[in-house]
């Protein structure tokens, strides 16, 4: 129980964190820049989603942008309004032409759609491991992908969907965002998080310690689809307009990139990937257009963005194998110091 | 249980906790079988085990190792032979000090002990160590031989220890089966044993020889 509380309290110090960005975003940004916290905000839930699953089941996951895209869809198409649908989703299937639902019921059926299409994936996934499971998160990546490019009539294919009503804020990401931090840390540090990540380490030693492995699995993944799941439905009910494009390689390797720089095995590790990735990654947006700095006009350098997001990870890899904070949640580090210097010289 | 390398013990171990499965025959425990179906089975039925190559989950704590073997607990509660708590677990081992290190930061002596704490942790009927003295200096062997014994009293479950130092084996156990080539050469208690003159030309000549061997 006391593990609980301690994990409530980190919880609470990352949450912070992200409460003092949306605030100070709402005060003081302009528009511009509060439309980039709100994505940070989403994919930052996006990368809490991910390392739910990547950091206790110890397997390398790229399908996770697949729910994202799959509850963004269920969502926009449930809450567009029938006179958009008239125009631009006139042969849905089911009915859904000629219907329309509120917002709160559009959410809930996208996540819950979600999460049944989470569990049935997840059934098979989990009897897998290592490199033949991460294969087939990428392959449900690209089943997903190319069912949305292709059932014209529900989702228009290639083309994008629009008109979805513009209904999220930044408060809500923001809350969204908190609450997703909440959920993973207590899910880490649960007896099933603890149990799963026991298990990533050594399968025969957690069997025979009695382990369910592949119920908890399940359990992780479906609790990350429904992370993701969020992330989805923020994004659409925010943008008002998405495409599959949206929910491809370029996010999936963004957020993969967030959480292998911040550190895949905490959820403070996802949080400051993210932060970093971001700020980084909005700085080279800047640069890549060629601005005047001190009155020295740069040059424009296309692609910079991508240089950035390889040359982070190749460092990170090299530097830092298991991310910026390591294996630990920061207030754990914090904990174990202060218990160090306690101990005196006793430890060395 | 106590034979040469190659004899079969590791694989006795494994085909007990259903690791391996077995061809022939079948292992039964208080009349449940318990070979060829899972470890997590194995384990509800009372069986706990070390591993020859230690088996720990080195990113978590000591703590940590022994709370996921004491949550797991499909094993029914009252089925338990004694109540445990990690806190005695810890100073049971003298593991108190440290129980906030990474596992994979623990001395080798620690990470055999650690492990062995584990296995307790799951209440078992009988806990099965596999090589448990494997790469201890003599201090260190000392001191696990008096925490070994003492499991039986106070945790109250049956301890078979598998090893090829014979004199390791003799000091701590009080009955002794000797393997050789997948066979079970002879039992008894440990004075039997050390006169039992297929002992002395299965084991000890297979000591001698290594030893020629290596000189």
């Amino acid at each position: 129980m006391s593990n609980l509380v301690q994990s409530a309290k980190g919880a609470l110090l990352l949450g912070a964190i992200v409460a003092l960005i949306a605030v100070a975003a709402t005060l003081f940004a302009e528009p511009f820049y509060q439309r980039i916290v709100f994505i940070f905000m989403v994919n930052l839930i996006a990368v809490i989603g991910l390392q739910v699953f990547m950091g206790n089941a110890g397997i390398t996951n790229y399908g996770h942008i697949a729910f994202m895209g799959i509850a963004a869809y269920t969502v926009a198409i449930l809450v567009t309004p029938i006179a958009i649908k008239k125009t631009a989703l006139a042969n849905a299937p089911f009915g859904l032409a000629g219907m329309e639902f509120g917002i709160w019921t559009s959410v809930a059926i996208a996540l819950l759609v979600t999460v049944v299409i989470a569990f049935l994936v997840g059934s098979m996934l989990v009897r897998q491991t290592g490199t033949p499971a991460s294969i087939a998160t990428l392959a449900l990546l690209v089943i997903v992908h190319v069912v949305i490019m292709n059932w014209v009539d529900l989702t228009r294919g290639p083309r994008a969907i629009y008109g979805v009503p513009v209904k999220a804020t930044l408060g809500w990401a923001a809350f969204c965002a908190i609450a997703a931090i909440f959920v993973a840390r207590l899910f880490r540090d649960s007896r099933w998080g603890l149990q799963l990540r026991a298990a990533s380490e050594n399968i025969a030693a957690a069997s025979a310690m009695g382990v369910r492995i592949k119920r908890l699995r399940l359990a992780a993944w479906v609790l990350s689809a429904a992370l993701l799941g969020v992330a989805g439905v923020l994004f659409s009910l925010f943008v008002g307009t998405i495409s599959p494009r949206s929910f491809y390689f370029d996010l999936t390797f963004l957020t993969l990139a967030m959480l292998v720089v911040g550190g895949v095995y905490s959820v403070s590790g996802a949080v400051i990937g993210s932060v970093v990735m971001t700020v980084g990654f909005e700085i080279t947006r800047y640069l890549e257009n060629g601005p005047s700095l001190a009155g020295i006009k740069l040059p424009e350098m296309f692609g910079l963005t991508g240089v950035f997001l390889g040359v982070t990870i190749v460092l990170c890899m090299i530097l830092r194998p298991h991310g910026l904070v390591g294996g630990d949640e920061i207030d754990e580090i914090w904990r174990r110091r202060s218990q160090d210097r306690a101990a005196g010289g006793d430890v060395s | 249980m106590i034979g040469p390398n190659g004899a079969g013990k590791s694989t006795l171990i494994n085909a007990i906790t259903s690791l391996m499965q077995v061809d022939e025959g079948e292992v039964t425990i208080a009349g449940r079988r318990v070979s060829n179906t899972s470890p997590q089975l194995c384990m509800s039925a009372g069986l706990a085990r070390t591993f020859q190559n230690i088996k720990l989950f080195t990113r978590l704590t000591v703590r940590q190792n022994i709370e996921v073997a004491l949550t797991s607990g499909q094993r029914d509660r009252a089925e338990q032979t004694a109540a445990i708590d990690v806190g005695e677990l810890l100073a049971w081992f003298e593991l108190e000090r440290i129980q906030h290190w990474k596992a994979g930061a623990l001395s080798y002596g620690n990470q055999r002990r650690l492990e062995i704490a584990r296995a307790l942790a799951l209440g078992p009927s009988f806990l099965l160590l596999d090589e448990p003295a494997a790469g201890m200096n003599a201090v260190e062997t000392t001191a696990l031989i008096s925490a070994v014994k003492g499991i039986r009293d106070r945790f109250g479950c049956g301890v078979v220890v598998i090893d090829h130092d014979l004199r390791f084996i003799m000091t701590l156990c009080q009955r002794i089966f000797v393997l050789d080539a997948g066979e079970i050469v002879a039992s008894g208690l440990p004075e039997e044993i050390r006169r039992n003159p297929r002992v002395i030309e299965v084991y000890i000549g297979h000591e001698r020889s290594k030893k020629h061997a290596g000189s």
